[in-house]
């Protein structure tokens, strides 16, 4: 029922209203649950690349085929997931100077292999090593979520890409990731925003919008002021002019809400 | 009086609305293998039913598409026995067929792609200036360093190309990206004809400096500016050697 006019503009929570954390915490399980399918993948390529080292061999691309059911079973299985794979470090196969071992899933829900000019004799684009999830997990040995950003490399996308490093013996031979088209980790985060009492939109550790329940600040632009670095360094809420902070445990992902 | 209208304009009203597109798509990427050395000289193309299927094409669309080609002088027929398509790569140097592609084109075709060209870096650029900040620029400091250390009016204009790109998709614009591409598909190669001009070059790599700084200053208005004025400079020049042809 609609409050009367008196009441307008206060929007008392309801008692099933979830609070921030909780709001924080549940985008925070639907990220995981992209990064299980990483670490699927992850755990896929170390065997097959550890197995291929013991027989005294580097690899090719023909054994990255042997990551294909995986990849295609990740695809089809997880809703949030448009594409998935391995990306080897320059170098790392002895065919081909680089290489994208990657599937996505079509508007049909068909799926099929992304096919790139990686010759840089022809390509603009043949060096992917500078892309945030590349270059992350490289220098980190963490895992990390890049983005939101236009991925005019893959997907044509805007997109959050989800990554891990993959090591053999201790050494990094490549990436395994996963990417969520924004449209879509929009559609499951807003059924959550909405049901905070007041506008609430969810920001990278840079400030950049990745969803949003505020027509004030939209996926794409930049929050400028807070550290919201910080706070997800500090993994504890926070105030800033205003605004609420809330990291999302375990996600680089910040929920902001009104101070009130 | 009613007209009897079952003549050719009633039927290309009914052809499919993207056969032309298709058609020139196909002719540009076997175009383009061929001209750059995917396809070797001599090469046999595959059967024409089996390349039609692989390129996802209908076997009509794949005929006029080789039609063309076979015009450009780029693939031969031979009948018969042992007979198919081959690849045949002209002898004239590439810049000569670049002109050939240039002459394709009209003044005021060139005119209405730089339009459209400064429409969508314009905007990317004021976009950006509002959504970036440093870690956003990275990518275009690179491009802009290796696009006046290129070593070939090629390599310099894919990365006058990579740099709008960018551009774009530091606008946050997954749309003007897409935009971009395209465009860039069809006014990358036609840019090595005014990039080959040293002081030129030096000229544009200047110019897209400068738009790194308006969009790292915030200053939107201004980066919008110095974007359109860069695509506008190079398509006038483009016009300018279209029009001495």
């Amino acid at each position: 029922m609609r409050s009367s006019p008196g009441l307008v503009g206060t929007a008392t929570p309801t008692l099933d209203a979830p609070t921030q954390e909780q709001v924080a915490a549940r985008v925070g399980d639907a990220l995981e649950a992209v990064f299980d399918a990483v670490a699927e993948t992850r755990a896929d390529a170390t065997e097959l690349l550890t197995r291929v080292a013991a027989r005294q061999r580097r690899p090719a691309t023909a054994d990255l085929a042997a990551l294909r059911p995986g990849l295609h079973l990740r695809l089809t299985r997880q809703e949030l997931v448009s594409g998935v794979g391995f990306v080897a470090a320059p170098g790392l196969l002895t065919d081909v100077p680089s290489w994208l071992e990657w599937w996505q899933s079509g508007a049909e829900g068909d799926l099929k292999p992304l096919l790139l000019d990686l010759d840089p004799q022809h390509s603009a684009y043949s060096d992917y090593t500078h892309w945030d999830w590349f270059a992350l997990p490289r220098d980190t040995g963490r895992r990390a979520v890049a983005g939101p950003y236009v991925d005019y490399l893959c997907s044509d996308e805007y997109s959050l890409t989800l990554s891990a490093p993959v090591e053999v013996a201790g050494r990094f031979v490549g990436v395994a990731a996963a990417d969520v088209y924004l449209r879509h980790f929009e559609a499951a985060a807003l059924p959550l925003l909405r049901r905070l009492p007041g506008p609430a939109y969810l920001v990278n550790a840079r400030g950049r919008v990745a969803a949003s329940a505020d027509p004030a600040h939209l996926a794409g632009s930049l929050t400028k002021g807070p550290d919201f670095a910080g706070v997800l360094e500090r993994a504890r809420p926070a105030d800033f002019d205003g605004m609420r902070l809330f990291p999302c445990h375990g996600i680089p992902l910040v929920l902001v809400t009104a101070a009130r | 009086m009613k007209q009897s209208t079952d003549g050719g304009a009633r039927r290309a009203v009914f052809a499919p609305v993207d056969n032309r597109a298709r058609v020139d798509a196909v002719v540009r990427r076997l175009g383009d293998a061929i001209e750059l050395g995917l396809l070797a000289d001599g090469e046999q193309l595959p059967g024409e039913s089996e390349l039609a299927g692989q390129l996802g094409v209908s076997t009509v669309t794949l005929r006029e598409a080789l039609m063309a080609l076979r015009q450009q002088g780029l693939v031969t027929t031979r009948r018969g026995r042992g007979g198919g398509s081959f690849v045949s790569l002209p002898e004239d140097p590439g810049e000569e067929r670049l002109r050939v592609r240039l002459r394709g084109w009209s003044p005021e075709e060139l005119r209405d792609l730089g339009d459209h060209w400064a429409a969508l870096s314009g905007t990317s650029a004021r976009l950006a200036a509002d959504r970036t900040e440093p870690d956003d620029l990275v990518q275009l400091h690179r491009t802009a360093v290796e696009l006046s250390q290129a070593p070939d009016p090629a390599a310099c204009s894919r990365m006058y190309g990579r740099f709008h790109v960018e551009l774009a998709a530091a606008a946050q614009s997954a749309r003007l990206t897409r935009e971009q591409v395209a465009l860039q598909t069809e006014v990358g190669a036609l840019l090595c004809l005014v990039l080959g001009d040293d002081e030129y070059r030096e000229e544009v790599a200047d110019r897209h400096r400068s738009v790194i700084s308006a969009v790292q200053d915030g200053a939107h208005d201004s980066a919008r500016e110095l974007a359109e004025r860069c695509v506008q400079e190079s398509t006038a020049r483009l016009i300018a050697v279209r029009l001495a042809l």
